[in-house]
């Protein structure tokens, strides 16, 4: 069908009037330039979907955290019919719970939703050299940490003041269209909030899905989009005396070694009145226990006297789903494995994809008047895989290098006392744009990072000999 | 089901010395005494006995654990207290004391290499607090870049350098035997010198017999990730 709209509007351009008149009926709008500039003729923008008439196009987000309340509020703006069901509106997410200043700007947060600015940070190899970064940072520039419960809420609220319809229920499951462009149905339990009841069963046709709920994805499994590997985090929020408070005012800590995790980091981060004190893996997770144990144990002299008042784990996929999209359903968020490497973020990703694809949904669908089809968001992902591919990739490789072995964690906090590092990280984290630096230095750096490595292993070759 | 079933039929001996010494621990601490088992154990004991909550914990996704057994208990008295410190005389406030390291009026470098060696041996078997009050302040960067040569670079030097001669000197002698080129002639040749940078390279990153899985390991690694998130635009071409 689409090719052949690509043959009538040249036609149009040399035919005679009969010519004429039949693309005419074919084309309703002409194409902009840009649309015909695609890799294959079999995929062309949703301009040759039909309009739909009388209504809106309807779109379903499922779940209401970051991802879906971004991408709710997106679609809203954007003048489409827009439901967003989220399972637990109080829901007190597991999760670290840094969000970097970019966000703040982007998303229009407001400053009292951050409960900590985080600028300093700790890093303490595990022969517990202590390196303190953040000397770079100036001083409009930090780490914000939010309480999930409050940005979640504040980012409904906001999708629903756009005009998005927020519901309280739980996704179950959708029945594919069995035409090209017939809905989707998506049934889910409505919950009328009553305490333990098990919600009245609702269905409902959407003509797109969002699926923005988290690593479990219900969406996903519909779909068929695959597994991933992920990590188990797992957190105790320990509430320690106000003396020792002080000390993680504004700074978070992160414990590298084979005692906390063989392929990820220990962390402190100060919450609103309290310290999360977690550590998470990828491959021992039934030793998760054991490092959280460590963790504390490293932690021991700046949390005595601590009081474990919540513990909590959560999955964290390590990469994105084999399949991300299938027809008209696309997934965000965890529920893609936006997860970076590393540091594992998310919760920035989620919202920026949450948005992208809803971006996408309004631009095929010209505002909700005509239907989407794949290739819209496809859009999406071609736009996230290009901006974000760069800052993946370097955290892949910087967890590939760094977090292999203990002499590689030496070296790596030997390198996080370098300026020029902090620099680095710091704005790349902050602004989530890889920049370049300068070639001299990154040379410099190169070549220090080539001598911690050596020099830490050439250590742990003479460890293994005693 | 069946394996893990037929697991434990095949070590039926085993297991009821193991059910009997896990009662005991049981009751104290779930966690701790899954902990001390083998993970293929844990996996038998779940089809056993149905005890498989700590177990789920482990496996089971999204679990919000409500505080069992810690609640509320000071985080001092829930992690064993290990009393023994790492303490050597020349370790003084987080960093070695260069002028216990005297020989002859110059630093020793190497005895500060092996006191350092020692200490990340002893941290790595008995985890320490990181202390604000007595931070670590001992960079690897101070010993100077000629005696972590003349340690370790030049013996590791010598044994490749000796290797390559050993090839070279053999490969030479037979192609000469084999062709009647000689020496010079060979290094004037295209095959040869791919040959030589072959042996090179051989010699150079393939030190131990274990160097090749690394390295074939290594090489799917640095590809693995992209592929990943290729892989929703496999769907794309199949179309």
């Amino acid at each position: 069908m689409a090719s052949v709209a690509l043959k009538s509007f040249v036609g149009l351009r040399q035919s005679s009037p009969e010519k004429h008149h039949s693309s005419i009926t074919v084309l309703s709008k002409p194409l902009p330039s840009n649309r015909l500039r695609y890799r294959r003729l079999n995929v062309v923008a949703g301009k040759s979907s039909p309009k739909i008439t009388g209504r809106n196009l309807r779109v379903a987000v499922i779940g209401g955290g970051p991802a879906g309340g971004a991408a709710a509020e997106t679609l809203a703006k954007g003048g489409i019919e827009t439901i967003l069901i989220e399972r637990k509106m109080d829901n007190a997410k597991p999760c670290g719970g840094a969000i970097p200043l970019c966000m703040v700007g982007e998303f229009d947060l407001p400053l009292d939703i951050i409960d900590r600015r985080v600028t300093k940070m700790k890093m303490i190899s595990p022969s517990n050299v202590a390196v303190d970064i953040g000397r770079t940072l100036k001083p409009h520039e930090y780490i914000g940490m939010v309480r999930r419960e409050i940005l979640d809420a504040y980012l409904r609220e906001r999708a629903a003041g756009a005009g998005a319809t927020i519901i309280n229920g739980l996704f179950v499951k959708m029945d594919k269209p069995t035409d090209k462009f017939a809905p989707y149905v998506i049934h889910y339990n409505e919950y009328d909030g009553k305490v333990g009841s098990a919600g009245k069963k609702v269905t409902m046709e959407v003509d797109a899905i969002i699926g923005a709920d988290g690593a479990n994805s219900r969406v996903a499994k519909s779909i068929d989009a695959g597994d991933y590997e992920y990590a188990i985090a797992f957190q105790e929020r320990i509430k320690i005396p106000d003396d020792k408070m002080q000390y993680y005012e504004d700074l978070a800590e992160m414990y590298v070694g084979d005692d906390v995790s063989p392929d990820f980091y220990g962390w402190v981060f100060p919450k609103c009145d309290h310290v999360a004190v977690g550590t998470g893996t990828v491959t021992h997770k039934p030793d998760i226990k054991k490092f959280q144990l460590a963790t504390r144990l490293r932690a021991r002299d700046k949390i005595l006297g601590g009081k474990i008042i919540r513990v909590e784990a959560h999955p964290i996929p390590e990469h994105p789903r084999p399949r991300r999209l299938s027809n008209r359903v696309a997934l965000v968020g965890d529920a893609a494995g936006y997860v970076t490497k590393c540091s594992g973020e998310g919760i920035y990703f989620a919202a920026k994809s949450g948005r992208m694809c809803a971006e996408a949904i309004v631009e095929g669908s010209v505002n909700g008047t005509r239907m989407v089809d794949e290739a819209d968001l496809r859009n999406y992902l071609k736009k996230w895989d290009k901006t974000y591919w760069p800052t993946y990739k370097v955290l892949d490789i910087l967890q590939k290098v760094f977090y292999r072995s203990n002499p590689a964690r030496e070296a790596f906090v030997e390198m996080c006392a370098d300026e020029y590092v902090q620099k680095m990280t710091f704005d790349s984290y902050l602004y989530k744009t890889v920049v370049p630096g300068s070639p001299l230095e990154d040379l410099k750096l190169a070549v220090n990072t080539i001598g911690s490595l050596v020099r830490a292993n050439a250590l742990r070759k003479k460890m293994a000999k005693i | 089901m069946s394996s893990s079933m037929a697991f434990f039929s095949s070590t039926t001996p085993h297991l009821p010395s193991f059910s009997s010494s896990s009662k005991t621990h049981f009751p104290i601490n779930p966690f701790l005494s899954l902990k001390t088992q083998r993970h293929l154990f844990v996996s038998v004991r779940a089809t056993e006995n149905g005890s498989g909550a700590a177990i789920a914990l482990e496996v089971k996704k999204d679990s919000e654990v409500a505080e069992e057994g810690s609640n509320g208990v000071p985080v001092a008295a829930a992690v064993e207290e290990l009393g023994v410190k790492f303490e050597d005389p020349k370790w003084v406030s987080g960093t070695w004391d260069l002028k216990q390291f005297q020989k002859g009026g110059a630093t020793d470098w190497d005895a500060v290499i092996d006191a350092e060696v020692k200490r990340r041996k002893w941290l790595e078997d008995n985890p320490e607090s990181s202390n604000n009050d007595f931070p670590v302040v001992f960079y690897t960067s101070i010993i100077p870049w000629w005696a972590w040569m003349k340690r370790f670079h030049l013996p590791e030097a010598e044994l490749l350098n000796g290797r390559a001669a050993m090839v070279g000197f053999f490969m030479a002698y037979f192609v000469d035997s084999l062709t009647g080129v000689g020496l010079v002639d060979q290094m004037g040749n295209f095959f040869c010198k791919t040959l030589l940078f072959v042996a090179v390279a051989g010699v150079l990153f393939i030190r131990k017999n274990e160097d090749i899985d690394t390295l074939k390991k290594l090489i799917d690694e640095t590809t693995f990730y992209d592929k990943q998130w290729q892989a929703t635009w496999q769907d794309e071409k199949k179309e």
